[in-house]
């Protein structure tokens, strides 16, 4: 049997490797004193890279602990276990003055573009800030540069003095994108940077964010919970659910032939922006909601919801990241055979398993 | 006769500002049974129409003019006790937040029956067994032992299906859904939206469905109309509308949307902002940041007329229909260029 | 809710452990000698000091000061006796607690219905003449000093015009001319016309400001929408969708603002020369009357958890929100 490893060998140049993350959050409860009754395992053991110039989307819903994830990469949070290697350094337990030039190398680009810039501050000032921080030139040099940055992401350079709210959403956005930018960084983590903006600017900030890619070879980690969004922009794509990993692919392979139940729900949950095409499929409808972390269902944490569910397997053993081909892994006992696929076609479960497919396929050969 | 029939329908607000004009000369008609997609971006006044055509929009600064016929009878000029009557009964509406819709005070039953009582002359039993089969209909577990639950004892999805047992409770003819499934995760839209489907089937509402996403919209609508700054700036059957877009907006929608079914290696972008509507452009409205702009957008405004090939297809745009028809192929093309 | 309930109690007894050692550790291990009070200040005769030294236990170590002066007080509700007339303490609170509370429980219904009523309409009809005649109320309820705004009073309505009475309290209970004073109902709230209206007036101000603000904020909740697309008339609305939501706050907020305002009663108690706790306080520290000036505060304390706790209470009550967890 295959599993992650293998399917994720760690060659030596990437960027980022991720190993086993969990991020739980203590839940306490106590009249006078507190004590932990329980935790919610926001993210629960996830293991991912990433080669430098590329796009690892991830999408999931929300909860499904995405956004903890990102924050425990770029160490907003601590993370409760696992590691994490940036450029071949172990930097999971770093402590700050430690981290600080790591700083440099990965930024963060957030959601709400009117709650992410400080009101009071102008913007010359936020871009400059990081730079300032790090200690990155004379004041005459931050200003260049910043003007610079204004520049490259399609604002007015003459806007150095403006304050964030005679900006519009898009170009608050731009301004966040500059912040970003502003240290030269190798990684920079975009969580939900477009998810709050209309579609004709969303379309100017995922165009902005490609250019800058080629410009500055930089490798983005882009959180969205649009799949549309997310096809468009990654190269590599990974699926969370409720804290796990479901399935990680390159976006070609992911979207035309997903293995994980999971993926395949989302893919057809998404309205198709085309009529004819749109209402001929068959959308697979998930039963009820996203369970509650804090008491995630057994082994696979997706069999409640999940139509190909198969009592007595799913809900005892947990499915290990089988592999489906090169960088393709989804964890899923009963991995579909095919894409696309009715909702009728996908409750009838494989009449094999993952793993005796993948033992009939090799015993020719 | 239409259920709804609007005819030259403006709104506007005065503000500290100025006067902000958010609905200009809109037309359109809903027949029974029939779902109208109304599309747009934010501030387009896609809401504030349907506040308008509901008379939700605060009295004390809201100037509307035109006609909102229902049924035959003017809903702009009717009393407030009118409206009431008609109001969550023959005409509901959902919204786009299921956290702040639901009033946090009370149990969602006694919301459902409050919704009941106040259209039908019932006990509160008769009114509580509606609402049980209501939440029954929507698909709310163990519905017995959910209605004396608050709202905030539900999830967001569930929260909006509450709302929409809520709007459907008094069997209504038309019910107006303000972006029911934007703050809702992919999996539960598609809940929501499959949803109101089957409810549509069963009921036969009609349903005006205002949202800023064309998938949506492709999937659920028959006619659709294309809102920019207060402007219908297109309309057309749903099928008509997505595979000969007539507006260069609606070019720009389509193009800037990342898409399931097309690989595209740049979106092509709408540049600049939605104009204010304190002070909206001269001319057609869009002309700032139109790629084929002409110096007469500038000056004149473009009417809402019918297409060359289709008389129920209306578009308000100066270009020729032979330049429209090739840049709408050009778009078609580069959109369906993988598709599968 | 059970859990919620144990907490607010245990913090309430925590809360009061602390405030009478505070007060306990200021007075008794304060510059001041007690015993030198009980003998009569600075003339005292040594032998006199000596045993009044004994009786009250200033040999002993202050824990053990303290450890009986809560068991006096815990188990016996006993609050000691006066330094200056040998009189019981809880026997001046008794006399002297029913003035406060009905100073501050009276003005407490008036600065609400005040509040409640121009605070909801200049609400629901902003920049009117009422919102805006309001707001100049606000303006002068805020600024006043209590002490100015009694005197103003006293003056214009009882010398100038002789309507009420400028001083003085009338017992609720106990009949006219029983002991020389007046007595009565009517009498009672006669004299109390004018304290509470003097008392209330800040608060009421400040309650108009909050309710308008709270009121109008929750008439552009989503859920207020929704009553209203529902086809329910503005009145149900109001009452059944707003208000409710509207006014949770300011349950809150008159839960701490009981206790401020206990200690606004001593200006309009001094004012009008009510025999309320406030002015009880102020003649004990002049005599230097300690065990008196520490029952009104130990008194006070008790008074204002209490009624925090009913407070705390009552919004669980009102707010399923906060009854669950």
């Amino acid at each position: 049997m295959e599993t992650a490893p293998a399917a994720n060998p760690i060659s030596g140049d990437e960027l980022l490797v991720v190993e086993n993350v969990k991020k739980y959050f203590p839940i306490t409860r106590g009249i006078i004193f507190q004590k932990e009754i329980a935790s919610v395992k926001a993210v629960d053991g996830v293991s991912f890279s990433i080669k430098p110039g590329e796009t690892l989307g991830i999408v999931g819903e929300s909860g499904c602990g995405k956004s903890t994830l990102a924050r425990c990469i770029i160490k907003l949070l601590e993370s409760t276990d696992g590691k994490i290697t940036f450029e071949g350094r172990d930097i999971t337990r770093l402590s700050r003055p430690a981290m600080r030039p790591i700083r440099r190398e990965m930024t963060m680009i957030f959601q709400d573009p009117y709650a992410s810039l400080n009101p009071r501050k102008r913007v010359g000032f936020i871009i400059g800030e990081p730079l300032e921080v790090h200690g990155l030139g004379s004041s005459s040099e931050i200003k260049r540069r910043v003007q610079e940055l204004l520049e490259v992401v399609g604002l007015n350079p003459e806007h150095y003095n403006r304050f964030p709210h005679e900006f519009s959403g898009g170009q608050r956005q731009r301004i966040g994108v500059a912040r970003a930018l502003a240290v030269n960084p190798k990684l920079i983590v975009c969580d939900e940077p477009v998810s709050a903006l209309d579609v004709s600017v969303q379309a100017q900030i995922l165009n902005l964010l490609k250019d800058l890619q080629d410009d500055f070879g930089l490798t983005y980690i882009f959180i969205a919970h649009d799949l549309n969004v997310v096809r468009h922009i990654s190269d590599r794509v990974m699926v969370m659910y409720l804290g796990k990993v479901a399935e990680i692919a390159s976006r070609e392979v992911l979207y035309r032939e997903p293995k994980h139940p999971y993926t395949g729900a989302l893919l057809s949950a998404v309205p198709i922006a085309n009529p004819d095409t749109g209402r001929k499929r068959e959308a697979i409808v998930l039963e009820g909601d996203v369970p509650s972390p804090v008491n995630p269902p057994s082994a696979c944490n997706f069999h409640p919801r999940c139509p190909r569910f198969v009592e007595g397997h799913c809900d005892v053993e947990e499915p290990p990241l089988y592999s489906f081909g090169p960088g393709h892994i989804a964890a899923c006992h009963y991995a579909l055979e095919r894409w696309p696929m009715t909702a009728s076609e996908m409750r009838r479960a494989g009449s094999s398993t993952t793993q005796e497919r993948e033992q009939s396929e090799q015993l020719p050969a | 006769m239409a259920l709804l029939d609007i005819r030259d329908l403006s709104t506007s607000f005065r503000t500290e500002d100025g006067v902000v004009k958010a609905v200009q000369g809109v037309n359109f008609s809903v027949e029974k049974g029939q779902t109208l997609g109304i599309v747009g971006e934010s501030g387009c006044g896609k809401s504030v129409t349907c506040l308008t055509i509901m008379g939700l929009n605060p009295k004390r600064n809201t100037v509307s003019s035109g006609e909102a016929l229902w049924k035959g009878k003017d809903l702009l000029t009717s009393s407030p006790r009118e409206l009431r009557e008609i109001r969550g009964d023959e005409i509901s509406m959902i919204f786009q937040d299921p956290m702040t819709s639901l009033n946090p005070v009370h149990t969602i039953g006694r919301q459902l029956v409050e919704a009941v009582m106040l259209h039908r002359d019932v006990t509160k039993r008769i009114a509580r067994a509606r609402a049980l089969e209501l939440l029954k209909a929507v698909g709310i577990p163990k519905a017995e032992n959910r209605i004396d639950d608050y709202p905030h004892q539900f999830s967001g999805g569930m929260r909006q299906r509450v709302m929409i047992a809520m709007a459907l409770i008094n069997d209504p003819d038309l019910l107006i859904a303000d972006e029911p499934t934007t703050a809702l995760d992919v999996t539960t839209q598609a809940q929501i939206l499959s949803l109101m489907k089957r409810l549509q089937e069963d009921f036969g509402s009609a349903i005006i469905m205002i949202t800023h996403d064309l998938g949506v919209v492709a999937e659920i609508a028959d006619d659709v109309l294309v809102m920019y700054a207060a402007n219908v700036v297109e309309q057309a059957e749903v099928h008509d509308l997505f595979n000969h877009p007539q507006h260069p907006y609606t070019w720009g929608l389509m193009g800037s949307l990342p898409r399931l079914d097309a690989d595209v290696e740049r979106l092509t972008q709408i540049p600049g902002q939605p104009p204010s509507l304190l002070r909206p452009p001269s001319g057609c409205r869009f002309h700032p940041r139109c790629p084929y702009v002409m110096e007469v957008c500038k000056t004149t405004v473009p009417a809402l007329e019918p297409t060359a090939h289709d008389a129920d297809h209306l578009q308000k745009c100066h270009l020729d229909q032979e330049t429209k028809d090739r840049e709408a192929a050009k778009l078609l093309a580069a959109t369906m260029a993988e598709a599968g | 809710m059970f859990r919620y309930l144990v907490r607010r109690i245990l913090w309430a007894m925590l809360l009061f452990l602390v405030i009478t050692f505070v007060t306990f550790v200021i007075f008794y291990v304060g510059p001041n000698n007690p015993a030198r009070a009980v003998c009569g200040g600075e003339q005292a005769k040594r032998a006199c000091l000596v045993q009044a030294t004994r009786k009250l236990g200033l040999n002993k170590p202050m824990p053990v000061q303290y450890y009986r002066f809560l068991k006096k007080l815990v188990i016996h509700q006993d609050l000691g006796t006066s330094f200056a007339t040998s009189q019981s303490v809880n026997q001046r609170i008794k006399e002297a607690a029913p003035v406060t509370a009905s100073l501050v429980l009276g003005g407490a219904v008036l600065w609400m219905i005040i509040g409640l009523s121009v605070g909801i309409f200049s609400a629901l009809k902003p920049r009117s003449l009422l919102d805006r005649a309001a707001m100049v109320f606000v303006l002068i309820g805020v600024s006043a000093h209590p002490v100015w705004i009694g005197l103003i009073f006293e003056y214009v309505f009882g010398v100038k015009l002789g309507w009420t009475p400028i001083a003085n309290y009338a017992n609720f209970f106990g009949a006219p001319g029983d002991s020389g004073l007046p007595g009565g109902p009517w009498q009672w709230f006669y004299h109390l016309i004018l304290p509470w209206c003097t008392f209330a007036l800040l608060f009421a101000a400040l309650y108009v400001r909050m309710i308008r603000a709270n009121v109008m904020e929750t008439l552009n909740e989503d859920f207020v929408r929704t009553a209203r697309a529902k086809g329910a008339p503005e009145r149900q609305v109001l009452i059944s969708h707003v208000l409710r939501n509207a006014l949770l706050p300011v349950v809150t907020m008159l839960g701490m603002d009981i206790g401020i305002a206990l200690g606004g009663a001593i200006f309009t108690e001094t004012v009008y020369q009510l025999p309320g706790l406030g002015q009880t306080a102020i003649i004990g520290i002049s005599n230097q009357d300690l065990a008196i000036v520490q029952g009104v505060i130990v008194f006070a304390t008790v008074a204002i958890i209490i009624f925090n706790l009913l407070v705390d209470l009552l919004y669980a009550w009102i707010d399923p929100r906060i009854r669950l967890t």
